[in-house]
Order: C-alpha cells, then sequence, then structure tokens
C-alpha cells in the first residue's frame, strides 16, 4: 500500500512543478468548450429551434393567405416577412431577395387562390346535390397562376417539405371548412331555416406532447446540454497523450530501467499514475461543467441543467477518466517513441470522438455509423452524461454504460501490463 | 572473501531478436560473496547484455543463473529483493529534489520510513549532498547527480551490487568519494559486480577481474594475475589491448 501512496505522491508533485503543462491542461479544454459550444449554438437553434427566414407574398388576402400566415408564424420554425399587393413588390424581385441569401424561403399565394379552392369545393357539391336543392352560388373566373415555392439553394429538403406540408394542411383544412359551410348553406336552403352551424375551431383530435424523463419540462440537447459532456469527455481522454508520454519519459530517461529492476509490480506504478491522471480529469470535468452552469448563460447561451442524480454523475465522470486514463497507459506502453504515442493518440481520439457522438450527435448518424459508435468508449460515455443530464435517470440506468467504461479500463491496463511482461524490454 | 558463489552463470547465451551473432556465447563464470567483481570488455563484449539478464531486465536465451541459491528464470522477484542496480545512466526524476528521489525508491523497496529517512540523510552527509538535499536533480551538476543516482541504488543495503560505469564522467575527487563509498559498502558485506572501460579504476578497486569479448571470457583472475600472466604487459590495460586488438569497436 505504501508503495503505491508514494507513486502517486511522485507523481502528483511531479505534475503540480510542471505549471505549464498542468496549465494547458486544464486551460485548453475550458477553452475548447467554449468556443465549440458558441459555435454550435447557431447549428443546435436551427435544429431545435426557429430562424428560418420566409418571405410571404400574399396576394390572395383571403382565406388561404391568412390561415398560411398565422400558420407559419404561431409555428415557431419560421420568421416571416410578409408582402402584400400594397407593398407593390414584384415576385421576380422576392425571387431575387432568396437567390442572395436574404430569405431561405419564399411563398407566393396569388390572388384568387381561395377562391379557386371556393370554386373547386361549389363544383363538388353541386355535383353531390340535385339541381332543385342547391342555393345558387355564385362562381368568379378561374385564375390559373399557381401557388409558387422557391428556395436558396442552401435550404434542406427537410425544411422545404415542412413549408410544402404546411401549406398542404392549410389548404387542406381550409377546403373542408368551406364544404362544410357550402353544405350548410345547402341545409338552410332546404329547410328554410338560418341553422347558424359553426365549424369547429379546434380539432376533434389534440396532442399532449410530453418529453420521458423525469423532469416537469423537456430538455432537448442543445449546444451547451451536447457540448458540455461531449466536450468533457473529449478532453479527459486527451488526457492519454500525457499518460503515455509520462511513461515512454520514464523509459527514455532509464527510469523504467531502474524501476523494473525494484521489486515491484507494474500494476503498482501503473495505478499510481492512474490515480493521479483520473485526479486531473475529475477537476478537468468539474471546471467543464461549471462553465456550463455558470460562464456559458454569461454568453446568451442556454444554462447547463445537471439533474439531480449526483451520484451518477460522478460514476459517469469517475468512469471515463479512468477509461481515458487507462487508455494512455495502454498507449504509453505500446509506443517506443513520443512521435508514436502523440500520433496515434490524437488521431485515436478525434475518430473515437467523432464515432461516439461528440462532434455530431449519435442520432444525427447513419444507421451503420451508429452501429460502429457502439463500440466508441466516448459514445458509452456521451450516453451516460445524457442519462444523468437529460433524463435525470438513477445511478441503475447510469451503470451500463459506466460498466462499459470500467471495463475498457481493465482491458488497457492488462493489455499494458502483459504486452510489458511478455516484451521484457525497457 | 567467501568461498561461496553468490552469482553461478552457467551457460549462458543471449541472442538478441534478428541476429544470428550471440551476445553472449556460453558464458561461465562465478561471482563470491564479498568480492568487487570486475566485468571487463570492448564496446558489444556482453558486458551490459550480462547485467541486464542478472538484474532481470532481459531475458536470456538459455543457460542457467543462480543467485544467492534463487533460480533467475523461477525466482526473478525474490532475487530483485537481494540486489542493487546502478545504470551508467542517470535514471533521477529531474524535478523532484535529492530526498524526493531517494525517497520514492527507497519506499519501492519497502524500506521503513523513518529508517529510510535516517538513511538518507546519513548517506547524503556520506557523500557531500546534505546541504543539497531539497534541491530538484535538474539544478545539480553531472557529478552530483552521478552521487544520488549511485545512493538510489543503495539505500536498501543490498546482498549484490552491479555497478555499470558508476564514475563515467565524473572529476578525480567525485570519483574518490564514491569509490571510497562503495569499498566501505564491500567491507559492511555487499557483493560488487562491476563494469567499465575505466581499466586503471578496475585494476585498484576489484579484486577479481573477468574480460570478455564477443560474449565470451578470454581471461580471469585478480587484477595482479592477470597482469602478471601477460609477459609484456605492465597494466591492465596493456592486458586489454593485447587481448582484444587495437581496432575500434562500435
Amino acid at each position: 500500500m505504501r508503495k503505491i501512496v508514494n507513486t502517486i505522491h511522485k507523481e502528483a508533485v511531479l505534475l503540480i512543478r510542471d505549471k505549464e503543462g498542468l496549465a494547458l491542461m486544464f486551460l485548453m479544454p475550458l477553452i475548447l468548450v467554449i468556443v465549440v459550444t458558441l459555435l454550435q449554438h447557431k447549428i443546435y437553434q436551427n435544429v431545435n429551434e426557429t430562424h428560418i427566414q420566409l418571405v410571404l407574398i400574399d396576394y390572395d388576402q383571403d382565406s388561404v393567405g391568412l390561415a398560411f400566415r398565422k400558420g407559419v408564424q404561431s409555428s415557431g420554425i419560421f420568421e416571416v416577412t410578409l408582402i402584400t399587393r400594397e407593398d407593390k413588390i414584384k415576385l421576380s424581385d422576392a425571387k431575387k431577395l432568396v437567390a442572395k441569401g436574404k430569405y431561405q424561403m419564399g411563398i407566393y399565394i396569388p390572388e384568387g387562390t381561395t377562391q379557386i379552392i371556393k370554386n373547386r369545393v361549389i363544383s363538388v357539391v353541386k355535383s353531390q346535390l340535385p339541381l332543385n336543392v342547391m342555393p345558387e352560388i355564385d362562381i368568379d373566373n378561374q385564375n390559373n397562376e399557381k401557388v409558387e415555392l422557391f428556395f436558396d439553394p442552401i435550404t434542406k429538403a427537410s425544411f422545404q417539405n415542412i413549408v410544402k406540408g404546411t401549406l398542404n394542411e392549410f389548404i387542406a383544412k381550409i377546403e373542408t371548412r368551406m364544404v362544410f359551410i357550402t353544405y350548410s348553406k345547402v341545409i338552410d336552403a332546404i329547410t328554410n331555416q338560418n341553422t347558424n352551424i359553426v365549424y369547429p375551431a379546434t380539432s376533434a383530435i389534440v396532442f399532449k406532447e410530453s418529453y420521458v424523463s423525469e423532469y416537469n419540462r423537456g430538455i432537448v440537447p442543445n449546444a451547451v446540454q451536447h457540448n458540455v459532456p461531449a466536450w468533457t469527455l473529449f478532453a479527459m481522454f486527451f488526457i492519454c497523450m500525457p499518460v503515455a508520454g509520462n511513461i515512454i519519459r520514464e523509459r527514455k530517461e532509464g527510469l523504467s530501467a531502474r524501476i523494473k529492476t525494484i521489486p515491484v509490480s507494474y500494476f503498482i506504478i501503473i495505478m499510481g499514475k492512474a490515480f493521479v491522471f483520473v485526479m486531473v480529469c475529475i477537476l478537468q470535468a468539474t471546471m467543464i461543467i461549471a462553465v456550463g452552469k455558470f460562464l456559458l448563460p454569461l454568453f446568451d447561451m442556454p444554462e447547463l441543467i445537471l439533474g439531480s442524480n449526483i451520484s451518477g454523475l460522478l460514476l459517469i465522470v469517475i468512469s471515463s477518466a479512468l477509461a481515458a486514463t487507462g487508455y494512455g497507459a495502454m498507449i504509453g506502453t505500446l509506443s517506443t517513441s513520443f512521435i508514436q504515442a502523440s500520433s496515434f493518440g490524437a488521431v485515436s481520439v478525434v475518430i473515437l470522438a467523432a464515432l461516439g457522438g461528440v462532434w455530431i450527435p449519435v442520432y444525427l448518424m447513419s444507421q451503420a455509423m451508429r452501429n460502429i459508435s457502439a463500440f466508441s468508449p466516448m459514445s458509452w460515455g456521451i450516453k451516460g452524461f445524457y442519462e444523468v443530464f437529460l433524463r435525470n435517470s438513477t445511478l441503475i440506468d447510469v451503470l451500463p454504460h459506466a460498466v462499459k467504461l470500467l471495463a475498457f479500463f481493465i482491458i488497457c491496463i492488462s493489455i499494458a501490463i502483459v504486452y510489458r511482461k511478455l516484451k521484457n524490454t525497457v | 572473501m567467501g568461498n561461496k558463489p553468490l552469482i553461478e552463470i552457467k551457460n549462458l547465451v543471449k541472442y538478441y531478436k534478428g541476429s544470428f551473432e550471440p551476445a553472449l556465447n556460453d558464458l561461465t563464470l562465478n561471482v563470491y560473496e564479498g568480492e568487487i567483481f570486475g566485468l571487463l570488455g570492448p564496446n558489444g563484449a556482453g558486458k551490459t547484455t550480462t547485467i541486464s539478464i542478472l538484474c532481470g531486465l532481459l531475458l536470456m536465451t538459455s543457460g542457467e543463473v543462480t543467485i544467492a541459491g534463487h533460480k533467475l528464470k523461477d525466482e526473478v522477484r525474490k532475487i530483485k529483493t537481494l540486489i542493487g542496480v546502478v545504470s551508467q545512466d542517470i535514471a533521477l526524476y529531474d524535478n523532484l529534489t535529492a530526498y524526493e528521489n531517494l525517497k520514492y525508491f527507497g519506499s519501492l523497496y519497502g524500506m521503513n520510513s523513518k529508517h529510510l529517512d535516517e538513511k538518507i540523510n546519513v548517506s547524503l552527509e556520506r557523500l557531500g549532498l546534505l546541504k543539497q538535499g531539497n534541491t530538484r536533480i535538474k539544478k545539480f551538476s553531472g557529478g552530483m547527480k552521478r552521487r544520488i543516482n549511485l545512493l538510489a541504488g543503495i539505500l536498501h543495503e543490498p546482498l549484490l551490487l552491479f555497478l555499470d560505469e558508476p564514475t563515467v564522467g565524473v572529476d578525480a575527487q567525485t570519483r574518490r568519494i564514491i569509490l571510497d563509498y562503495l569499498k566501505d559498502l564491500n567491507n559492511n558485506g555487499t557483493t560488487i559486480m562491476y563494469s567499465s572501460h575505466l581499466l586503471d579504476e578496475a585494476e585498484k578497486f576489484c579484486s577479481n577481474i573477468v574480460i570478455i569479448d564477443y560474449g565470451e571470457i578470454i581471461c580471469s583472475g585478480s587484477p595482479g594475475e592477470i597482469v602478471k600472466s601477460q609477459k609484456e604487459a605492465d597494466t591492465l590495460e596493456d592486458v586489454f589491448i593485447e587481448l582484444t586488438g587495437r581496432k575500434v569497436r562500435d
């Protein structure tokens, strides 16, 4: 026990005395998290929130135009700029503004669009009833102009579909309403009464929406909720570089050879190192989480919501720290030079991060990449963090992810110890 | 000197991976208790390979080694409790003080903390470094580092000490301090296996010497016996040149 305590003490003293290294170890991840979160905030807003710039040219100024305007404005997805006949802006001018990127999409509803629907409805109703029953309803001249949708080429197809879907929905509603009103008039004409039947303003079926979590309000993985845990893991796994460097330096400076002549197992030496670097990782995670909680809101970002499962959070942080440190110990033992360790370490961490959903959340990946992602320790870490931050799950829910990370740590350390024993070189 | 061999090496062979020439070729020798045994030879003769195998740093290809009655192949961990190793490389943590380095390595040998502190203080004083005990190694001169490097390998008072070029690159004063200290250690019961290119130092320091070349013993005996064995030799260096040739080795 004294041997491991002395190793921990030695590693801690060496680390504390390397002030520049220590500063980099803590400052760089903080800067990384702040920069990336600020950068990705807009992207997450586009995915989760509003701000699709839409120009609506409403020359109809009747039911269709009004309903569509209200609909898109209340959807929360679009910022609508309205152009009416009075504005005297041509359709071609509006198209130019979209082409220049001022608006991401435009909708042109020509004059008489509502009338076209009315005419259609009347025609349909007339065809269904005897001639003497149908009251006289005027049909205006057909307008041949079509509703036009035009998009900035960079606008995603999914947004285009949302607009088309919304437009179709409103047209269908208007048609239904007109059919209802027309039939009401027919009934009034037959019965010689004024029934005043009112079309219901709301649907018979309403949606109840909620996020399946213990929270009263839904927490979507916004830039903060995603980036803080994701980049915390990324920073933690980058600890593999100083860990590997530490092991290689000891080997290059003959310290490893000296220790190998001493009756002490490599397990004790490596666990002493692991303990100190795990502490560094825990401190890193604490600082990054504090940034998400207290600093990012000062930049007009959402506050990181921690949830109430602090023991779960601690478990996932410690198991991630162990996994990262074990990975570093394995790289340090297997590599023969700093260049090898730094090249392999840096690139492999970036790959594991990409696969694990640090840059792009796993739910946005293709199915094939999602399957591969399941093998990245960072994916286990992020899932563990999501359990705590987004679902407010219990310790039991976090446990499977933590167990995977701990297994990864044990495998890495075992590989390092066995390799050193088999290789039997200094 | 005792009559009991502390180290028994029989038919020791070592081939490095990818090499068809043996680094050690059927080496057989005994080192007796209380000896200061000099293992000499030109570059690449097999000195460091021999010491590395005896310390458990390298695996032998074949042969048998017994140290203090323990077979190296089976009881390497037990053997490590009995030996001390001082390599020619300065193997110390630059950012730790002399005291911290010695405390760490001493503790790895399982030394009691109080005894270790006392031993460190006495040893530092003996080697003239007590005042610099709390100075970081990176601020030490080469000679000071060499002395701390030596102490790190002998604090636990080993039964058998391996020294690989312990005085390389130090001035005459430091060399004298180191060699006197080692002599005292030997007088107190530590057997020493010593390897060096400093033949005049070896001649004065060692009680018994083996000269090896190409992994084989080419000469053995006390320094006096070896010098006498060659008719036109006045010093150990003369014998060494006579036996190993003048061709520069890499």
